[in-house]
């Protein structure tokens, strides 16, 4: 008998007590006990008459959703954590969010089978909380566990994929340095934020790795760049109804993106902590909750890194490394160097100013010859403001 | 109950009320942005943040709920430092130039950046590009002007059930509008206009706008056009739910005869309507007809006002609309009313211009029974010729005589035999008195009356009839579908035609017409007319019938001064009807001209305002008659709204109705009225939305408490 068919012989009041007396935790970045989780939605309830429900979805602020392979592997163990945390709230209303990129998993034959076995509605979409007031939200790992917990088969651990590698499960008490490899290691990212290398002695409980990720920073990034990276990724996951989400992190990439590509300023720093320490209360889901962190941290535990780059616009990755980029005001938008471009990374259309796409570019400079302007430069120092859309010749303005 | 602190200040509050609310109920302001008395609290705006003691880090006061003993502190450093920077966040994704927004003074985003003072120049601003979306009607969306308040979502969503506003996101930028971008029609929009009054910038603004008009009269013009107020939406809402007699008691209200109005009232409130902008405009008078013919005067017969009798006397001279209508609400007032009417029968214009196939007379009939059951006493065939004499009589004289003489235009041929004056061809056929017409009829003019002398000379039996006027075909002033309905007919309209002269020697022979090139109004309002070159053209026929205007039939002999057009001159047109003797009042045609019969209404309802309180009453002639009107806000969305056709009434075939006087319009049918009913855009719920509260509503913000 599955545990959950065991856990409908009881009441509903008892199969709460049960669950109750497991004891877990919330995954993920609330903090909160799973029965935390379930006493905020009965007051929703309560006072303001909202319907009761069970919803199980990743942290909105999870732009990586490593943690989905959970679900991946036993799809099964989530739906009927769900339906078992249902039953004891006595409630019909059953949710569960996947990511909004999932459609396709969520479509797939398997999940559909389960969402009618479980009756069980499954949406590919970015979790409203304001939308689910009155649902015990959990997180997909939590409603997995708690199966397992049923099962007495569950244990305290981290699911870990490191440097973007095979999730796995770290026991309470494993340590950072004993799952990833910290040679010339610069930082640790633990989930939405850095550590120090010096912090690689934490036991993954305490590392905050919420959200299945741990990756090493060598010489290779720069911190900077990639928290700006992480930025846009976090704007275009947010949903952008709260002003400390939606302006915050436009502002945090901002500024990091101007840093990067040494136009800092002395201010940005400390703007960067104001915001993003005012964004960790001020909305209302972890999207605003944690996606300040990863720049938070760059700020706090690498002041140097920062300062080289405002100051003394020092970083071997956003500076030294030559960069090939096309005047703007020189370019006339004759479409020569698109042609002769051998990894096609050169965006343009005829008579609007051509942008050369840095990240793709490996500074052949076969467009530099072919440029009968001699619109097309190659330099190891400071890039001037070049237009970031297709502009029509002779209309991109400085700013 | 649980009593709460707000900055010190003890409250008493309902249980789990929202703090600000709370806060705002009592006097204490506290900024709020996505925050709206009538929508679920959001918590996104950050401005409404609050400190409870004892809990840590800070709190939106919209989403904080009163619980016994809390104390709530709404103005540390902390709060304003975050709220400054909640705001100058909020700011960077708004245009910077507040001069040059048309919500310029009445933005309430405006008053919190006066109110808070946000830092300025340190973070990135944006243009966010979204082009302004201006081709929907009644509604402007300027996206780049919007700070995602998302009050209009709510308001769509929550209070009205629409759905058709929601978050979209394009690239990186968060916006609010329909899926796919889809135009409102289009998107099922019922344009009840909730989205733009609860916006708080100028991001989704009116299209009308009109500074010159009260809020409520720009909001529901369709009321505000009525030259009576009559409660439109209100009774459109009743027909459509099916009470046909609280809908009639709604019109009458503020009208003795809805029924009449039904049948042929001038409708100015169809030519307001702002579904016309949508599509066509609501069929307001069918449906008010619609409710008159099934009213059964459950919610008004014998009820109403009547107050105990003054002793006063009053005498109306005149059984017109204005006049039956001043002497209805006079003797409502408790005075004693005599009503002395020169014709036959009492109506007015109703019933001896407005011909018998557009108004059965026993429409009239019935409802000026109304008007004499209440006591009124009504003599016919008596003219009044000395008016100041009824003073020894009565306590005030209202003259209320109508415009019952034709205008004979000053042109050659005028006095020949076989020309006629529209007011005499009219009141002659009403009474089935001989009317002198000939087979052959010429109409001059291009107003209603000329149209019911034309169909009513057709009705006669005359054999070839033309209208012509000097206005181009748009310019006219008749219906557009009395010209239309006239043409198929067989009535020949020449718009645009100077009448050069009345042919023939002794008896009428034709006129002399020639084309008008360009006609308009000069600075002093004087008619300038372009002729087209050698264009002169003859039109034969044995009658002429001048529609050219009416005028009152009094002369300087009545003791009372006229002025222009023969008008009996008042005090003023709206505000006082005293003539130039006292104790006479005048209202209707006989003070401004020609008009309609609800302008007259008005008029004599304005008079009986004046006489009562000249009488020494209070002059509150105002009655509530139909039960009280539950206005569903949540309206849901409908397929297709947008593009919902006007419903048409039947109309007998021309052939039907030519030869005869039967009424042929019988409005619109029982199937269709109430889908008519339902194409109301029902502007008038918007006026049930909460206003924002601004800081400077609030006591402690006024200027000694903001030097203390």
């Amino acid at each position: 008998m599955s545990a959950l068919e065991n856990l409908k012989q009881m009441s509903s009041e008892d199969a709460m007590k049960k669950i109750a007396a497991l004891n877990l935790p919330d995954y993920g970045v609330s903090g909160n006990s799973l029965m935390e989780r379930v006493a905020l939605a009965q007051t929703q309830c309560e006072e303001d008459g909202y319907e009761p429900g069970v919803a199980a979805a990743l942290n909105n602020a999870d732009v990586d959703g490593v943690l989905l392979e959970v679900l991946r592997q036993d799809p099964e163990k989530v739906f009927e954590g769900i339906s078992a945390l249902a039953y004891a709230f006595g409630t019909e209303k059953k949710l569960l969010f996947l990511p909004e990129d999932e459609t396709e998993l969520a479509a797939s034959e398997e999940i559909r089978g389960l969402a009618e076995k479980y009756q069980t509605e499954v949406t590919a979409d970015f979790l409203n909380v304001r939308a689910c007031k009155g649902c015990a939200v959990m997180h997909i790992v939590t409603a997995a566990n708690l199966t397992d917990a049923l099962n007495g088969e569950y244990t305290p651990a981290v699911y870990v994929s490191v440097n973007g590698g095979e999730l796995k499960k770290a026991a309470y008490g494993t340590r950072i340095s004993e799952l990833a490899d910290l040679n010339g290691a610069t930082a640790i990212q633990a989930g939405y934020r850095y550590l120090r290398p010096e912090d690689a002695d934490l036991p993954v409980e305490e590392a905050g790795i919420s959200n299945g990720v741990l990756r090493v920073l060598t010489a290779k990034e720069c911190i900077v760049a990639e928290t700006e990276k992480r930025l846009t990724a976090s704007r275009k996951q947010s949903c952008g109804k709260c002003v400390f989400c939606r302006e915050g992190l436009l502002q945090l990439q901002y500024m990091q993106k101007e840093i990067t590509e040494g136009r800092g300023k002395a201010e940005f720093a400390d703007l960067t902590k104001e915001i993003g320490e005012a964004m960790a209360y001020s909305t209302n889901c972890t999207m605003g909750e944690v996606s300040s962190e990863i720049a938070l941290s760059a700020v706090n535990l690498f002041p140097d890194v920062y300062e080289a780059h405002i100051k003394k616009k020092k970083c071997d990755i956003c500076f030294s490394a030559e960069t090939v980029y096309i005047d703007p005001k020189l370019c006339n938008g004759c479409g020569e160097c698109m042609d002769v471009c051998p990894l096609d990374c050169i965006e343009g259309r005829p008579k609007y100013i051509h942008m050369i796409d840095d990240m793709t570019c490996d500074k052949c400079g076969k467009c530099i010859e072919v440029c009968e302007e001699q619109a097309i430069v190659k330099t190891s120092g400071k890039v001037p403001k070049l237009p970031n859309r297709l502009t029509k010749v002779g209309r991109f303005k400085k700013h | 109950m649980a009593v709460i602190t707000i900055d010190g200040k003890r409250l008493e509050v309902p249980d789990n009320k929202n703090v600000l609310e709370c806060a705002l109920d009592n006097g204490i302001y506290i900024p709020h942005l996505c925050h709206h008395k009538d929508l679920s609290p959001l918590g996104s705006c950050r401005m409404c943040v609050v400190e409870v003691e004892g809990q840590e880090g800070v709190t939106t006061s919209c989403t904080l709920k009163a619980k016994d003993g809390m104390v709530i502190r709404t103005k540390t450093p902390e709060l304003e430092r975050l709220r400054m920077l909640a705001l100058e966040l909020l700011l960077t994704g708004h245009p910077e130039d507040c001069s040059t927004c048309p919500k310029y003074g009445n933005c309430e985003l405006q008053t919190l950046i006066q109110y808070i003072g946000p830092k300025t120049g340190r973070l990135k601003m944006r243009t966010k590009g979204f082009k302004a979306q201006e081709e929907n009607p009644l509604l402007i969306h300027d996206m780049n002007r919007c700070v995602l308040c998302g009050r209009c979502v709510r308001a769509c969503n929550e209070l009205r059930g629409v759905k058709v506003l929601q978050y979209q996101k394009k690239d990186m930028e968060t916006y609010v509008g329909t899926l796919h971008n889809k135009l409102l029609k289009d998107a099922d929009c019922r344009f009840c206009g909730a989205c733009a009054e609860v916006c708080p910038t100028g991001t989704i603004r009116d299209k009308l706008s009109s500074m010159e008009v009260k809020r409520e009269d720009a909001i529901v013009p369709c009321r505000h056009a009525c030259p009576a107020h009559t409660d439109v939406p209100r009774y459109i809402r009743f027909v459509k739910e099916g009470d046909y007699d609280a809908a009639a008691a709604v019109v009458r209200e503020k009208v003795p005869f809805p029924k009449a109005l039904g049948y042929i009232c001038s409708h100015v409130c169809e030519l307001e309507c702002k579904r016309k902008e949508v599509n066509e405009a609501m069929s307001i008078r069918n449906i008010k007809r619609y409710a008159a013919d099934h009213d059964t005067g459950r919610y008004w017969k014998g009820k109403g006002k009547q107050l105990p009798d003054t002793g006063k006397k009053v005498c109306v001279v005149g059984a017109g609309p204005a006049g039956l209508t001043a002497a209805y609400y006079l003797r409502k007032q408790g005075h004693d009313v005599t009503l002395k009417e020169a014709l036959p029968t009492v109506g007015g214009m109703m019933a001896y211009g407005i011909p018998s196939y557009r108004l059965p007379r026993e429409i009239i009939a019935e409802e000026a029974k109304v008007i004499e059951d209440q006591g009124v006493k009504i003599e016919v065939n008596t003219k009044v010729e000395k008016p100041a004499e009824l003073l020894k009589e009565y306590d005030a004289v209202l003259m209320t005589i109508g415009g019952h003489k034709g205008v004979r235009l000053p042109m050659e041929g005028n006095d020949l035999e076989g020309v006629l004056l529209n007011a005499d061809f009219l009141r002659n056929a009403s009474m089935g008195k001989e009317t002198g017409m000939g087979k052959r009829v010429i109409v001059l003019g291009g107003g209603n009356v000329a149209f019911d002398c034309a169909r009513t000379a057709k009705r006669l039996g005359a054999e070839e009839i033309h209208l012509a006027c000097l206005e181009a075909r748009e310019a006219m002033t008749a219906d557009d579908e009395e010209i239309e309905q006239a043409q198929e007919e067989g009535i020949h309209v020449h718009p645009a035609q100077t009448f050069e002269r009345i042919t023939g020697e002794g008896h009428v022979t034709g006129v002399d017409f020639m084309n008008v090139q360009s006609f308009y109004f000069d600075e002093n309002r004087r008619a300038v007319i372009e002729k087209e070159e050698g264009s002169e053209h003859h039109i034969d026929g044995d009658t002429v019938i001048f529609a050219t205007g009416q005028r009152p039939d009094i002369t300087e002999e009545a003791g009372l001064e006229l002025g222009r057009g023969n008008c009996i001159v008042v005090k003023d047109m709206e505000k006082d009807k005293t003539t130039s003797v006292d104790g006479i009042f005048a209202a209707g045609d006989a003070i401004y001209g020609t008009k309609s019969v609800i302008m007259a209404i008005e008029s004599g309802r304005e008079a009986a305002i004046q006489i009562d309180q000249y009488l020494g009453g209070d002059g509150d002639i105002s009655e509530k008659l139909a039960p009280e009107q539950h206005a569903d806000p949540y309206i849901g969305r409908i397929e297709g709204f947008g593009y919902l056709e006007r419903k048409q009434p039947q109309v007998d075939s021309p052939e039907e109705r030519e030869d005869n006087f039967r009424l042929f319009d019988h409005g619109i049918c029982d199937s269709d009225i109430c889908k008519e009913a339902g194409r109301c855009l029902q502007c008038d719920l918007r006026l049930q939305i909460s206003r924002p509260r601004l800081w400077g509503d609030y006591a402690e913000n006024t200027s000694e408490s903001k030097e203390a």
